[in-house]
């Protein structure tokens, strides 16, 4: 069984419209695999992606393009207590995770 | 989800943007599409968990503006589609993924194998997600 989410990039279109991540540190709570990840990371400066599942990290690393790998960062974490500094980031993405 | 907000809040920069984006709860469709055009074979019925979980969300993010950590910016939304090549794929991911906050009746499952059985041969099924984002700003 194959499913094909969002074939039109309809949602990585809509973020783009509502902020522009260039060369700002960017926060993705609940990134997963990082799905949505992929779709603006390349145009921030710097992106951090946690989440609480340590198989679905596990796969977002693994899949991680070369070239964004000076740029990415996943670690295991919940929102509960994000282990980061304060004032580090430009934005932050609750995606689908609120 | 209001103490996570106040997380979020913490490792902002000031002035920095939240976004929130997540699927909501609105009978999402059900649609038959190929290069003719599609057709709207019916809705999936919203189980009470689901609701639950989007009026918790909006209620904590209503919560964390009021406490004056957040200014609302901007919101808007947009359809997010789940694409199958066939019916059947389609109401076996829908009853073990969404179990919990989305159901698709025996009707509506035999509405969509009758329509996709009757359009031309690269007819697929989707369905279409209601998906909600907005921006605050932190104080």
């Amino acid at each position: 069984m194959k499913t094909i989410r969002d074939p039109e990039n309809l949602e990585g279109k809509t973020l783009h419209h509502f902020v522009d991540v260039s060369n700002q540190r960017v926060l993705e709570v609940g990134c997963g695999e990082g799905r949505l990840t992929w779709k603006y990371a390349g145009a921030s400066f710097l992106t951090v992606g946690f989440d609480p599942d340590h198989s679905a990290l596990r796969i977002a690393r693994a899949d991680s393009p070369y070239a964004l790998r000076d740029k990415v960062r996943f670690i295991q974490a919940t929102a509960k207590q994000i282990p980061i500094s304060k004032e580090t980031f430009d934005i932050a993405i609750l995606a689908w995770s609120l | 989800m209001v103490h996570a907000l106040k997380e979020i809040h913490r490792v902002l920069k000031p002035g920095g943007i939240l976004i929130d984006l997540r699927p909501v709860e609105e009978n999402w469709s059900v649609e038959v599409f190929s290069s003719a055009g599609h057709q709207i074979a019916g809705r999936l019925s919203d189980l009470p968990i689901g609701v639950a979980d989007d009026k918790a969300a909006f209620k904590a993010i209503s919560e964390a503006e009021s406490l004056g950590w957040f200014s609302k910016q901007k919101d808007g939304e947009f359809g997010f589609f789940y694409v199958w090549d066939t019916p059947s794929e389609m109401k076996e991911y829908i009853d073990e993924e969404w179990e919990d906050f989305e159901k698709m009746d025996e009707d509506l499952y035999r509405k969509a194998s009758s329509l996709w059985a009757s359009a031309n041969a690269d007819a697929r099924v989707r369905v279409r997600v209601k998906m909600w984002i907005g921006t605050w700003k932190k104080k």
